[in-house]
């Protein structure tokens, strides 16, 4: 060795390429193993908070100078905070650090006798003076940096105009300011006062305004707007309703009374909630939700869910975003609630005695501020109280239903709108889809498969196989394309044609059969195992014929139009992208899927139990169903799992060939949504983070699930196939 | 079957010959459909190239009366209830049961719309096929057919005779203008813009830099400052170019008179092909099909997508097919080396290769959700935030791009890439193995030398499988990059030449969006066809290369193994 120092120094680079091969394939392997994982962990740790239960804690505390709080607030970013006393002066603090903005004061230059925020709006206030003037304005919290510093400067600025509207001395007041429209209810013993103003712009005076008077009957103590400003509700505390139209501001129409409490408990607190279609109404430790509805009758409010909660509510705080609320009770607890989930999620308790309380307009914090000045925060943790179980899967009673639905409804145009989360319409809408495209594939594909592999010529079958390989290589877009802009249309015009072809086909095949069976001996030896192409020109034949045959079958059975005749004998409606084009544009692409997997379990059968079934008499067909089949029937089950599989995940085919409704309907003539289409339509435009966001990621998570485990049972059945057979 | 007659229905039945045939039929009804759907995208797209007849249509009644001057392209029958549905004439006489109508492109979607018109033909009085007329494809508005009352030229108006001559002069003139223009925008324009780009990316880099005092600071700007007036100057001057180019064409026009009398008046720097489509031999057919197939080639897409050409989607798709294969050949091949070659086999490598496999049936949908959360939100972000702060708000990587499209598609097709890979490792008879490690090589030589080699026919099998998935593909990439009209290719002259963050276009999303998310569906329509026929015929041509690899390894291991 020491002769050639050449090869001694070989073996050890040798040797280092061989350790660093093994590390990289090691690392390379167990990545790409990671990473197929990762796509699991991930879906799960994206989904995982809409199950958390949300969760309170203590924010900073710390006293201001105040006294006699009117209002305590927080701005749109939470981290300044505002108390309004009674002599009008403002006060700033940082929410999160717990200390007063000193030198910041501001002066509103009246005196506040009752200040209410202008929700949804954030930082928009009405205060109403002792004199009875009404000053609308808002805090400007201007951010500034110096240098790495963080300075904020609230301002007090006034939308409309600096001097204050005069209302009169009043019991209550509510302001609507939406859309460059505001609107203003006054009550006073007996008289509801309306000001409207239709083109109000911040910046200008408010001017050309209607006034409206209303004289009521009976005493009320509180009013508020309905939805979109139109409505009013007048409310007594011993639980009257009274419910006026106010489209018209000058002329008020009275639309209903009714009670929204029963027993002698009188009402501790109304509010409404975001959007105005609900009030909530406490009445002991009862809150129940009036929801505004129109039927038959007219106008009025129905009470669809009730919360409990352990002691007498005394306050209602409705959030600025969402459709959930505060409950206040006697003893100052604050418990956090959502209506569409009917959940009381958690509580947070103050220990001061409250006059002012608030929660933040991302509803991630809650004040409280007691009358001479000491404030509290607390932390929310609730990104999702509106995901439940039932919300997710059962029936909800949404706002504006006369019943509780099934609904996905996931956006709409405005703020107020209360998104619908049933995932099981979209459930109902993917097993549809699969199950049409089953009905079609799988009669096709494992016939298709038994005749390939036991009785076809071998030539025949060295082009059939690739052709179906082809098949599987179609994109689906392709398919869904001509789905979408061929064969529906085509379909629809030609409803009556494809019901008759349906029919003939089967008719035409045995009588195909049977003249086949009268030819002489030779000519049958000779197309033994041609039947596959044999059968082409006639059943195109059988096509054209029954296309043709349609019309005059159409006038004789259905009365010249089979849609109209569907409609009228049965009420089934006609969609022009259905469940039935879906079936057969999906049962395409899932057909090359099972024939493969079934083919090769049909041919894979020993050849001496197929000879052994012969040679005791018993013919091709027989030895075919009762011998083969048997023995390759758990590939047969592994390829329709499969093919199942595939159906449930297709997304392309059913976006382009249904109208991607989400209805939960049986009919072959109507559409659907399925989970997949769902995704692919709704993620883009999804707030990453949201409910919204994750419950799609939710969807995803449960076909991932599905697939892996209808794949996992099918393969594992597959190879025990494969050992059975190396036994056999 | 001694004694007896010939077989009786039941027996016949019972023997099983008609459920023979029932299966027959199976096969014969899925080989029909795949013929069908092959020839209807054949003969869909490939007749969109082919210059058709213009028809000159005298009509007496109905919505479009009057003269019509179009291309037929479709003809249909309605039964008597949907007439009457569609038009309210109650007048037809009751023996008439179809009624057949045409559908007329009129084209000259500016001045005369609707550009599609049906026209039952028992309104038709006259039909006739004018040597004469013109048809223009423009770069806006569509299709414009008429006859050519003038042709304005630098030098003067011509007419009559020589006027075609004249025009189809000066639209090669104007094509090579348009050239010059576009190669202007894309080169230096695009260049000056993308470095004015850096340098307010720059600035902004310099005020979020805290270890800078307040000299320094002012320096750097003032320096980006000047650089900036240097750029602009630039800028400023080929935009007067720009503009001197596109004068040259000012006042060249074509006065076209309509069907219906009425003249007007084409900007020939807007003139894109112009033909005599009654007047064409069958040679000048051929030769106006091989130009449009070449266009749809090489051209950009105009009118939301609905004419003109597909090549930014095709280059789309083939670049992110190149990057996907790139990224999915090593991770797919060392992942069955590490599965087949390295790992001990037992039941845990036995329950990978379970997942790996299943891994091949999770809906394409799936993802692309993971790819949208874990690359584009989660990393992009991340890589935002380290790498890029200057640009935000506006994210660079934190959104849908040619990068996260190329590895989730990636993600998605290696387990084809592992499970043919495997396939051809196994197929490798261990004596071979042995042999080389008996001569005294290392394992890792073994690998390289003898085992790789062999197995490289599958290893490609299973890349041309997973390009030819991947090119079809289209839900996932909905979410992670592609985009309906991308004003530049991801690919060009300007630094970094390889934007790894641009969004692309794809050919089968195209598809999708032109055929459901267009203005204009029957102007739209042929362009599916033709942009379907293309992937298609991409895909299956990629398919045969693989069972024709396939079936070539087959037989040469059979060799092999003896």
């Amino acid at each position: 060795m020491s002769e050639h120092p050449e090869l001694s120094a070989l073996p050890r680079r040798r040797s280092l390429v061989d350790r660093i091969t093994r590390g990289v394939v090691a690392l390379g392997g167990a990545a790409v193993i990671g990473a197929i994982a990762l796509i699991f962990f991930y879906l799960l740790w994206v989904v995982a908070p809409l199950f958390i239960p949300a969760s309170v804690e203590s924010g900073a505390a710390f006293s201001t100078d105040s006294s006699n709080v009117k209002l305590v607030d927080s701005s749109e970013s939470g981290d300044v905070g505002v108390v309004m006393d009674e002599d009008g002066t403002l006060r700033f603090f940082a929410l999160a650090e717990g200390f007063e903005l000193t030198g910041r004061e501001a002066d509103l230059g009246i005196e506040i006798e009752q200040v209410k925020p202008l929700v949804p709006l954030s930082s928009y206030y009405a205060a109403r003076s002792p004199e009875g003037e009404l000053l609308i304005f808002t805090i400007d919290y201007a951010v500034s940096f110096d240098g790495e510093d963080r300075k904020v400067e609230p301002v007090i600025t006034y939308p409309f105009e600096e001097e204050p509207i005069t209302i009169g001395n009043v019991t209550d007041f509510e302001i609507w300011f939406e859309d460059s429209e505001v609107r203003i209810a006054t009550l006073k013993s007996g008289l509801v006062t309306l000001y409207s103003f239709e083109e109000a712009e911040e910046g200008l005076p408010l001017e050309d305004g209607q006034r409206g008077r209303l004289r009521l009957e009976e005493h009320f103590d509180r009013l508020f707007f309905g939805p979109d400003g139109r409505w009013l509700y007048l409310v007594a505390d011993d639980g009257r309703l009274d419910l006026y139209d106010i489209r018209n501001p000058r002329r008020a129409k009275h639309q209903h009374s009714q009670r929204i409490s029963e027993g002698n408990l009188g009402l501790g607190a109304v509010a409404p909630l975001l959007g105005r279609y609900s009030l909530l109404v406490a009445s002991g430790g009862n809150v129940s939700q009036w929801v505004f509805k129109r039927d038959e009758s007219g106008y009025q409010l129905k009470s669809i869910r009730e919360f409990d909660f352990p002691k007498p509510v005394t306050r209602l705080i409705p959030e600025h975003r969402r459709k959930g609320f505060v409950a206040v009770d006697e003893t100052g607890v604050a418990h956090f609630a959502f209506t569409t989930s009917g959940k009381i999620v958690t509580s947070a308790s103050p220990s001061i005695d409250q006059a002012g309380m608030a929660i933040s307009p991302r509803a991630d914090l809650w004040l409280a501020a007691s009358a001479d000045g000491d404030v509290e925060t607390f932390v929310i943790h609730n990104e999702h109280p509106d995901v439940s179980v039932r919300t997710l899967w059962g029936k909800v009673w949404y706002e504006g239903y006369p019943e509780p639905i099934y609904s996905w409804q996931s956006s709409s145009a405005g703020n107020d709108f209360e998104p619908k989360f049933s995932l099981t319409p979209l459930l109902f809408g993917t097993l549809k889809a699969a199950a049409y495209a089953m009905i079609v594939a799988v009669p096709l594909a494992i016939l298709g498969a038994m005749y390939t592999a036991f009785f076809m010529a071998p030539q025949m079958r060295r082009v059939v196989k690739p052709g179906i390989e082809i098949m599987a290589a179609l994109p689906t877009v392709v398919l869904g394309f001509l789905a979408g802009l061929w064969l529906a249309p085509l379909i629809e015009a030609n409803l009556a044609g494809v019901f008759t072809t349906l029919l003939l086909l089967p008719v035409g095949l045995l009588l195909l059969a049977w003249i086949f069976s009268r030819l002489p001996d030779r000519i049958q030896k000779a197309s033994n195992g041609w039947y596959g192409l044999i059968a082409m020109v006639p059943i195109v034949l059988i096509v054209w014929g029954g296309m043709q045959l349609a019309p005059l079958l159409e006038t004789t059975f259905w009365g010249g139009s089979l849609r109209t005749w569907l409609l009228e004998e049965f009420g089934i409606t006609y969609d022009q992208r259905n469940a039935l084009v879906v079936g057969l544009a999906m049962g395409m692409a899932v057909v090359p899927t099972i024939f493969s997997i079934a083919e090769d379990a049909v041919f894979g059968v020993p050849r001496h139990l197929i000879n052994g079934s012969l040679a005791l008499g018993a013919t091709p067909w027989q030895t075919l169903t009762r011998v083969v089949l048997l023995t390759a029937s758990p590939g047969l089950f592994s390829a329709v799992m499969i093919g199942f599989g595939r159906a449930v995940g297709e997304t392309m085919i059913v976006l382009m060939a249904t109208g991607n409704t989400p209805v939960m309907d049986f009919s072959a003539f109507e559409g659907m949504r399925t989970f997949a289409a769902n995704i692919a339509v709704e993620m883009p435009e999804a707030e990453v983070d949201s409910t919204h966001f994750r419950i799609l990621f939710l969807t995803a998570l449960v076909l991932f699930l599905l697939t892996f485990v209808v794949n996992s049972i099918a393969e594992v059945v597959r190879q025990r196939l494969r050992a059975r057979y190396g036994s056999l | 079957m001694t004694g007896q007659e010939s077989p009786g229905m039941r027996s016949w039945f019972r023997s099983g010959e008609p459920w023979v045939w029932m299966n027959a039929a199976a096969v014969a009804l899925s080989i029909l459909a795949v013929v069908g759907i092959l020839s209807l995208i054949a003969i869909n797209g490939f007749a969109h190239f082919w210059p058709r007849d213009v028809a000159q249509l005298e009509v007496t009644a109905g919505d479009h009366a009057g003269t019509l001057l179009g291309e037929v392209v479709d003809s249909d029958s309605l039964d008597r209830q949907r007439y009457i549905e569609a038009t309210g004439d109650e007048s037809l006489p009751a023996d008439v049961a179809m009624i057949s109508r045409l559908l007329v492109k009129t084209g000259n979607r500016r001045l005369n719309p609707p550009d599609f018109r049906w026209v039952f033909e028992q309104h038709i009085a006259n039909t006739s096929w004018p040597n004469d007329v013109i048809a223009i494809e423009r770069t806006e508005w569509g299709n414009a057919y008429g006859f050519i009352e003038a042709v304005t030229t630098r030098e003067g108006t011509v007419t009559g005779e020589a006027s075609f001559e004249a025009l189809i002069a000066e639209i090669e003139a104007a094509e090579a203008l348009r050239e010059e223009i576009v190669t202007l925008q894309r080169g230096s324009l695009q260049s000056i813009n993308a470095s004015l780009e850096r340098l307010r990316l720059e600035d902004r880099r310099i005020e979020l830099d805290l270890t800078l005092d307040e000299d320094a600071r002012v320096a750097a700007l003032s320096d980006t400052q000047s650089r900036r007036q240097t750029l602009q100057a630039e800028y400023a001057t080929e935009e007067n170019r720009l503009r001197e180019l596109a004068g040259g064409f000012e006042g060249r026009s074509i006065t076209l008179r309509l069907a219906d009398g009425r003249t007007e008046e084409l900007p020939l720097i807007t003139i894109v092909r112009a033909w005599q489509p009654n007047a064409l031999s069958t040679a000048g057919k051929l030769a106006h099909y091989a130009r449009s197939v070449w266009l749809f080639l090489s051209e950009d897409p105009r009118e939301a997508n609905t004419e003109g050409g597909i090549f930014p989607a095709l280059f789309g798709t083939v670049l992110m097919v190149l990057l996907m294969s790139v990224l999915v050949t090593p991770f797919g091949v060392i992942a069955a080396l590490y599965l087949r070659e390295y790992a001990k086999q037992g039941p845990f490598v036995r329950l990978i290769r379970i997942a790996v496999n299943n891994l091949a049936g999770v809906p394409s949908i799936v993802y692309g959700v993971f790819g949208l959360g874990f690359f584009v939100y989660f990393l992009g972000g991340s890589i935002d935030q380290l790498f890029f702060p200057e640009a935000l708000p506006a994210p660079t990587f934190g959104t849908p791009g040619l990068m996260w499209a190329s590895l989730t598609l990636a993600l998605l097709t290696v387990p084809v890439v592992i499970v043919s890979t495997e396939e051809g490792l196994t197929r490798i008879p261990r004596s071979v193995r042995e042999g080389s490690l008996a001569l005294g090589a290392t394992k890792a030589e073994t690998l390289f030398r003898v085992i790789l080699p062999m197995a490289s026919p599958a290893i490609l099998t299973g890349v041309i499988l997973a390009v030819a998935r991947a090119a079809g593909e289209v839900a996932p990439l909905m979410l992670v990059g592609v985009v309906k009209l991308a004003p530049t290719l991801p690919l060009d002259g300007v630094f970094p030449f390889l934007h790894l963050d641009r969004k692309f276009m794809h050919l089968g999303f195209h598809i999708y969006d032109v055929g459901f998310q267009s203005p204009n569906v029957e102007a739209a329509r042929p362009l599916v066809y033709a942009t379907t026929l293309l992937l298609v015929f991409i895909i299956v041509m990629l398919n045969l290369t693989a069972i024709m690899l396939r079936s070539r390894l087959e037989q040469r291991y059979r060799g092999v193994e003896g």
